[in-house]
C-alpha cells in the first residue's frame, strides 16, 4: 500500500488518476509550432489500416471499463508498429514530392489516442497524441497546412465496412448531407482552406467517401471488406508501397491546385443520433452540455446549428470526453 | 483556557484516529535529536558523502531527472509508472527516453568544458530508479532509490557549479502536461510562487548554484523563465490538455538538449546565469492539495511540524526559516506525512 502511496510523491494524486480527464477547452487557441516548407497534416486511424479486422488488434484495454477485455498482444506488439510504418510510408512519399513539414495527429482512440510509436515515427514529424484534445482528430490544424491526408480510415456507422463506425453516433448529417469521420474532419479543414488529397481504408470507406467528397483525392484501398470483422487484405508491405506512391502523387497534385477544400453552406445544420448501443449513463451529459445548446429532436437525436466548423469540432470533443471513460 | 488547549494541541501528540495510518514506519529515519531543524541530520549525511566524490576544480553539473516533461510523454497513469505500481509497460520506453535525454545533456555540457556529472533521480515512477543504469553515461554519478533526503536535491552542495532539470512539469494549477507540485496546490516563498524546478533552484541558490537549464512542455518553460529569469530551456512539447500534446521528435529534442546544455555551461562560466537568491528570513507559504487538506489527520500532523504556523484557511500553512536546507527538509517531512497512508 505504501508503494502505491509513494507514487503520489511526484505524480498527480491517485484520486486524480480515476476521475475524468480535465477538459481540453482551455487549450483551444493553442497552436502547433510553425515550420517552413509545404506542410502536410496526416490523420492516421487504425480500423482501415492494412490487415486490421478485429477490435483486439486496435484497442489497448485501458480506454475505459468497457474496453478492458478488448485487447491482445497483437495491438501492443504488432499493429502499433505497423501503424507507425504506414504513417512513415506516407511521409516518405509526401517528402519525395517536396513536402517538408509533417504533423501527425492521432486519429484513433486506442490507448487514448497514443497508438503511433514516437521513437519509430519519422524523425521530422510533430506528433499530436493523448486525450482529450480540443479538435479531437484535427487538433492543431491551421491555414498554414498545404493538405490533409486521412490514412487507415473506416466506413460510416451502419455501412458494411470493417469495424465501421462514426465517433459516438449512429448517424451524423450536416445540412442533410451524410458525413463519415473523414467528412466531418474534412469540413473543419476545409473551412481553413485545407483540402483532402489522400484517403486510405477499405473499399467501402473509399466508395462512400468519394461520393461525399468528390474532389478527386488519391484513394488507396487497403483491403476489401467481407463483413464487419473480415476482409481480403493486402500485405502491409504492399500497402506501404501504395501509400508512399499515393502520397507523392497527392502532394504533386495538391501543389498544382487539383483539390478543392470541402465546404458546405453556412450556417451548418448539424443533426446527429447518439449510438443506441450506449447505456444511458454514458450519454446522460450530452443533453445538458453547458456550452452547446442542443435541440432534442427525438430519442437520442439532437440538432445543433453553428456558423463554425471549429465549433462543431469542439462539440465533438465535448461528447468524446463524456463517452470515452 | 483555550490558549492552553491550543498549546497542548501543538505540543502533545494527538491520539491516532480511527481511519489513521499504520504505526510502523519502516523508512530509515535518523533518531538522534534534530540539531536545529527537522531531518537536517540525514540531509547533511547525504551531502557529506557526495562531497567526498566532488571534484575540486573542474566544472560540476547536477542534473535532476524527472519524467512528466520528457519528449513524447502525455499520460500519467500509463507512462509514468511501471506495471508493478499500477502503471503499464509503456513506462519502460520512457525510462529509456529519460536516460537518452540525460545523456544528451551530459554530452552537451561536456563539449563546453563540464568535467563532472551528478544525476539525481527526481521521479517516483519505478521508485526513483528510473534511469537505465547500464545506458547512462559511464562518468555520471547516479543518486537513486527511496527514501532519500530532500528527494529532488539529494546531496546538493556548494561545490556544484550548475544545476539542470530534465523532464520537468508545470506547476499545480497550470495548464501543462501532468502539472503538479509535490503535495501542494500552492507554494510560495516571500510571495514568489515556485514550481518544483523553482524549489530546487531555491535550494541550490542559497549555496550559490544557478539553475541553468530546464526542459519540459511549453507551459513549464514559460513559467520557469518567469520565475528564474532567462535560463536555458528546451520546449519538448506543446500541451493541448493535461494529457495531450503536440510532441516534438525525440531526436530533435536530444539535439536541442545537447546544444542548450553546452550554452548553459558557457553562460554560467561567463557569470551570466545567477543563483536564485531570496531575502531571509524565508517566509514559506503553502497549501496542501485538496485531497490532502480535507484529511484532518494530515493537516494536524503537518501542523505539528516544528516551526509550522497554522493558517486561518484550512490546509494552508506558514513556515519561516533562515535556511533553504531547512525548507527542503520541511518538504521532505510533508511528503512523508501525506504519503504515510
Amino acid at each position: 500500500m505504501r508503494s502505491l502511496a509513494l507514487a503520489a510523491l511526484c505524480l498527480t494524486s491517485l484520486v486524480q488518476a480515476q476521475t475524468p480527464p480535465a477538459s481540453s477547452a482551455p487549450y483551444r487557441d493553442k497552436q502547433i509550432p510553425r515550420e517552413a516548407g509545404f506542410r502536410v497534416f496526416i490523420v492516421p486511424d487504425m480500423e482501415g489500416m492494412a490487415s486490421a479486422v478485429d477490435s483486439r488488434e486496435i484497442i489497448a484495454g485501458n480506454e475505459g471499463e468497457r474496453f478492458k477485455d478488448l485487447t491482445s498482444p497483437d495491438y501492443w506488439d504488432r499493429f502499433r508498429l505497423l501503424l507507425t510504418q504506414e504513417v512513415n510510408a506516407t511521409i516518405r512519399g509526401a517528402r519525395l514530392a517536396g513536402a517538408r513539414s509533417f504533423v501527425v495527429n492521432e486519429g484513433h482512440g486506442g490507448n487514448l489516442f497514443a497508438n503511433v510509436l514516437p521513437w519509430e515515427l519519422d524523425s521530422s514529424a510533430i506528433l499530436v497524441r493523448g486525450f482529450p484534445k480540443p479538435l479531437v482528430m484535427v487538433t492543431g490544424i491551421d491555414s498554414s497546412f498545404g493538405t490533409v491526408m486521412f490514412t487507415g480510415a473506416h466506413a460510416n456507422a451502419g455501412s458494411p465496412g470493417v469495424l465501421a463506425h462514426n465517433f459516438a453516433f449512429d448517424s451524423f448529417t450536416v445540412n442533410g448531407k451524410v458525413l463519415n469521420e473523414v467528412g466531418i474532419n474534412a469540413l473543419i479543414a476545409g473551412e481553413l482552406g485545407v483540402s483532402v488529397s489522400l484517403v486510405s481504408g477499405d473499399d467501402v470507406l473509399i466508395a462512400e467517401t468519394q461520393r461525399m467528397l468528390p474532389n478527386g483525392f488519391v484513394a488507396i484501398v487497403t483491403k476489401r471488406a467481407v463483413g464487419r470483422n473480415a476482409a481480403i487484405t493486402y500485405s502491409p508491405v504492399k500497402v506501404r508501397r501504395m501509400l508512399q506512391t499515393g502520397a507523392a502523387e497527392a502532394v504533386r497534385r495538391e501543389r498544382r491546385g487539383d483539390f478543392k477544400p470541402f465546404t458546405l453552406e453556412r450556417p451548418y445544420r448539424i443533426e446527429f443520433t447518439l449510438r443506441h448501443s450506449y447505456p444511458d449513463s454514458l450519454i446522460r451529459g450530452v443533453a445538458t452540455l453547458p456550452e452547446f445548446k442542443l435541440e432534442k429532436t427525438g430519442d437520442r437525436a439532437y440538432r445543433y446549428v453553428t456558423d463554425s466548423a471549429r465549433q462543431m469540432g469542439w462539440l465533438l470533443d465535448a461528447i468524446e470526453e463524456l463517452v470515452i471513460r | 483556557m483555550s490558549r492552553l488547549i491550543l498549546v497542548a494541541v501543538l505540543i502533545l501528540p494527538l491520539p491516532l484516529r480511527a481511519q489513521a495510518r499504520p504505526a510502523a514506519d519502516t523508512m530509515p529515519r535518523d533518531t538522534t535529536p534534530p540539531a536545529a531543524y527537522f531531518g537536517v541530520t540525514e540531509y547533511q549525511l547525504a551531502r557529506q558523502k557526495l562531497e567526498l566524490d566532488m571534484q575540486r576544480g573542474g566544472f560540476s553539473v547536477y542534473i535532476i531527472a524527472d519524467m512528466e516533461g520528457l519528449a513524447g510523454a502525455v499520460r500519467n497513469a500509463t507512462e509514468m509508472r511501471p506495471v508493478s505500481r499500477g502503471g503499464s509497460p509503456q513506462h519502460e520506453r520512457f525510462r529509456q527516453e529519460l536516460t537518452d535525454e540525460i545523456n544528451s545533456v551530459i554530452a552537451g555540457a561536456r563539449t563546453a568544458g563540464a568535467t563532472q556529472f551528478i544525476v539525481n533521480e527526481g521521479h517516483g515512477g519505478t521508485l526513483f530508479r528510473n534511469v537505465l543504469v547500464d545506458q547512462l553515461d559511464p562518468e555520471a554519478i547516479l543518486i537513486r532509490g527511496y527514501p532519500k533526503p530532500i528527494v529532488m536535491s539529494t546531496g546538493m552542495n556548494p561545490m556544484v557549479d550548475a544545476m539542470m532539470i530534465v523532464g520537468a512539469h508545470a506547476n499545480a494549477g497550470s495548464l501543462g502536461i501532468i502539472s503538479h507540485n509535490f503535495a501542494f496546490d500552492y507554494f510560495a516563498i516571500n510571495e514568489k510562487v515556485l514550481n518544483e524546478a523553482g524549489i530546487a533552484a531555491f535550494i541550490g541558490g542559497e549555496m550559490g548554484v544557478p539553475m541553468a537549464l530546464a526542459s519540459g512542455d511549453d507551459v513549464l518553460v514559460a513559467e520557469t523563465r518567469e520565475m528564474l529569469g532567462p535560463l536555458e530551456t528546451v520546449t519538448v512539447k506543446t500541451a493541448f490538455s493535461r494529457s495531450a500534446a503536440a510532441v516534438m521528435p525525440p531526436a530533435t529534442v536530444h539535439r536541442q538538449l545537447r546544444q542548450a546544455a553546452a550554452r548553459a555551461v558557457r553562460r554560467v562560466k561567463a557569470g551570466e546565469l545567477r543563483p536564485l537568491s531570496m531575502e531571509k528570513p524565508y517566509r514559506v507559504r503553502f497549501c496542501l492539495r485538496k485531497s490532502f487538506s480535507e484529511d484532518t489527520w494530515v493537516t494536524e500532523t503537518v501542523g505539528r511540524i516544528k516551526g509550522i504556523d497554522l493558517d486561518a484557511r484550512r490546509g494552508c500553512f506558514g513556515y519561516t526559516s533562515e535556511s533553504a536546507e531547512a525548507v527542503g527538509n520541511l518538504l521532505n517531512e510533508i511528503e512523508w506525512t501525506v504519503l504515510k497512508p
